[in-house]
């Protein structure tokens, strides 16, 4: 497999030829596994959740894709995770998100920048059998507080680590964590402590099956149904140091890197589930005789789906170029993936609807598999920054003086 | 007060120590084998150069080179040392790499050697932090 991106030019629907190849592997991945358990998994209980699935994305190394290849990985870097994660949204926003949030667990060891971390974490991906990993970073009184450098002080009753010898001591609770019921390890923000609010957040790797961690119970979304969101438990965990990512009350920097790099790829999960539901409305529309022709020859339906497809074309530029960027520049800076995101989160939740319109009443029947787009559609705009969120991201890069060396 | 008195101090003593990695049989086969090339910007005070296979060149690149870092050269004295940890370096924007994220990646575990003679090297000039 190639190397991780260039910059360059992209054409909305012609990517390099190395892109292309990736884009064609996903998709008869999604043929073959995915669009054919769709309903069953976003009906299905947490018990049953999909390992056959997932087995087949190990084996087709689906989960290595950011990972380097002197680790056992694809090396395609944030744009490669970015279009397959397109692809795969384009079918299931939920099960996109297996993928992404195993990614997002990836993210620090590789910007830790640490042989150690990276042999003792990476090389697992490639092994026989899958690994999930997992981002813990949500609390029940803490969300976007720890997301806004300036609010971690207002964070309240966080996730506390305790430094004893050569050991953290990690106590409290994190909500919404994609994959932690299935994770094997997962990336966790404690604060040290004592320090106020969360400004002493840190980065620690934890092995769930580390003694005190506890799974559970999982929470009954409205959309994303295929992966599971969890609580994680911390009582008295014992984290060897060196499992630290970038050292005590570093916390921000860490997630804020690993942010810049996961927004391109939740833009492509929108600009996927845009693209999804599109294809529904523009199937509908070339079908359907109303008013002695089809749908899409009558002025307004016309207008509603070339709109549609243009907002589409425009976030996965966006997204496209973000995820480049990300890929290009160290740190990744943060106005590019957090505008791409922005855009596409939106794009997806408008399509969504116009496509419901579009389809009158069919759209609206739960087994056309609209109505599962519209939910999903509504789910980006709330994880890895909210559209408040990410304003301010936007506007600090604006604002942001020169660089000053 | 700057760690380094002057543009050419300064200068001589990151050409030095880039010269030295160029002497060690990983490093070199890393950059020839991965086709890498470096530029280095550093300011406070100004300092600018090449480093490819062929060795150590003062000013920029004759053309685009696969990794440029800009940084300022206390920083740079600092993450030499051992004192800045690149990750955080990076995180806070200290130091800004522009190029393939994974041929950075490549870099970072070779640069061993640097860090083991950068004491030397500053101690030999007298230099205080
Ligand atoms: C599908 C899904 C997957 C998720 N996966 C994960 C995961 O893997 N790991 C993880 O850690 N979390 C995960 N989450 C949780 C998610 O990251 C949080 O829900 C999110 O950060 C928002 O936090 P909150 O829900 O507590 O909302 P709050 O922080 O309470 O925010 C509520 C509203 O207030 C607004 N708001 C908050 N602060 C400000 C401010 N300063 N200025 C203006 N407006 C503000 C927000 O924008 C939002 O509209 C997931 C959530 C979902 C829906």
């Amino acid at each position: 497999m190639p190397e991780s991106s260039e910059t360059a030019t992209y054409s909305p629907t012609q990517l390099p030829e190395h892109l292309e190849e990736l884009r064609r592997e996903v998709r008869e991945f999604v043929d073959a596994h995915v669009r054919p358990s769709v309903v069953d998994n976003d009906r299905a209980t947490a018990s049953e959740f999909d390992w056959k699935l997932v087995r087949a994305g190990h084996d087709r190394g689906l989960f290595r894709l950011v990972i380097p290849k002197e680790y056992g990985g694809a090396g395609y870097g944030v744009l490669g995770v970015a279009v397959a994660l397109e692809e795969i949204a384009a079918a299931c926003a939920g099960t996109a998100l297996i993928f992404g949030a195993t990614m997002l667990g990836q993210a620090p060891v590789l910007l830790s920048g640490d042989p150690q971390l990276q042999s003792r974490f990476l090389p697992m991906f490639s092994g026989d059998d899958p690994v999930l990993a997992c981002n813990a970073v949500t609390e029940e009184l803490a969300g976007c507080d720890l997301l806004i450098p300036e609010n971690v002080v207002h964070a309240t009753d966080v996730v506390t680590a305790r430094r004893e010898s050569d050991h953290y001591v990690l106590n409290g609770r994190k909500r919404f964590i994609t994959n932690a019921e299935v994770a094997d390890f997962g990336c966790v923000y404690a604060n040290i402590e004592g320090a106020p609010g969360a400004t002493g957040l840190t980065a620690f790797l934890v092995p769930l099956g580390t003694p005190g961690v506890e799974r559970g119970p999982v929470a009954d979304k409205m959309g994303y149904r295929a992966c599971l969101g969890s609580e994680l438990v911390f009582r008295d965990v014992r984290v060897p140091a060196e499992n630290m990512v970038g050292g005590e009350n570093n916390g921000m920097i860490i997630s804020t890197q690993q942010m810049n790099m996961a927004r391109a790829t939740v833009a492509a999960i929108s600009t996927g589930v845009a693209r999804g539901a599109f294809e529904l409305a523009k199937d509908w529309c070339g079908q359907r005789t109303q008013g002695g022709a089809p749908l899409y020859r009558h002025q307004f339906s016309a207008r509603k789906l070339a709109e549609m497809t243009s907002k589409i074309d425009a976030a996965r530029m966006l997204y496209l170029n973000a995820a480049s960027v990300a890929d290009n520049e160290v740190p990744a800076p943060a106005y590019e993936p957090a505008s791409a995101k922005l855009f596409a989160d939106r794009v997806a939740i408008d399509v969504a609807e116009e496509a419901m319109s579009l389809m009158g009443a069919r759209g609206y029947l739960l087994d056309q598999g609209l109505e599962k787009f519209v939910r999903d559609s509504l789910g980006a705009r709330i994880y890895e920054g909210t559209p408040e969120v990410l304003a301010l991201a936007i506007t600090e890069a604006l604002y942001a003086d020169e660089e000053d060396f | 007060m700057p760690v380094f008195s002057s543009s050419e101090q300064a200068q001589e003593v990151f050409r030095t120590l880039f010269e030295i990695l160029l002497e060690d049989d990983v490093f070199l086969f890393r950059m020839t084998d991965s086709n890498l090339s470096l530029h280095l910007v550093q300011t406070k005070p100004d300092v600018e150069m090449f480093v490819s296979p062929d060795g150590v060149h003062d000013g920029p690149p004759p053309s685009r080179a696969t990794i440029r870092i800009k940084m300022s050269c206390d920083t740079a004295h600092s993450l030499w040392k051992g004192e800045l940890l690149m990750p955080m370096a990076l995180g806070t924007g200290k130091v800004r790499i522009k190029g393939s994220v994974s041929k950075v990646m490549e870099f970072v575990p070779i640069l061993q050697p640097a860090f083991d003679r950068y004491p030397e090297i500053i101690a030999a000039r007298k230099i205080e932090s």
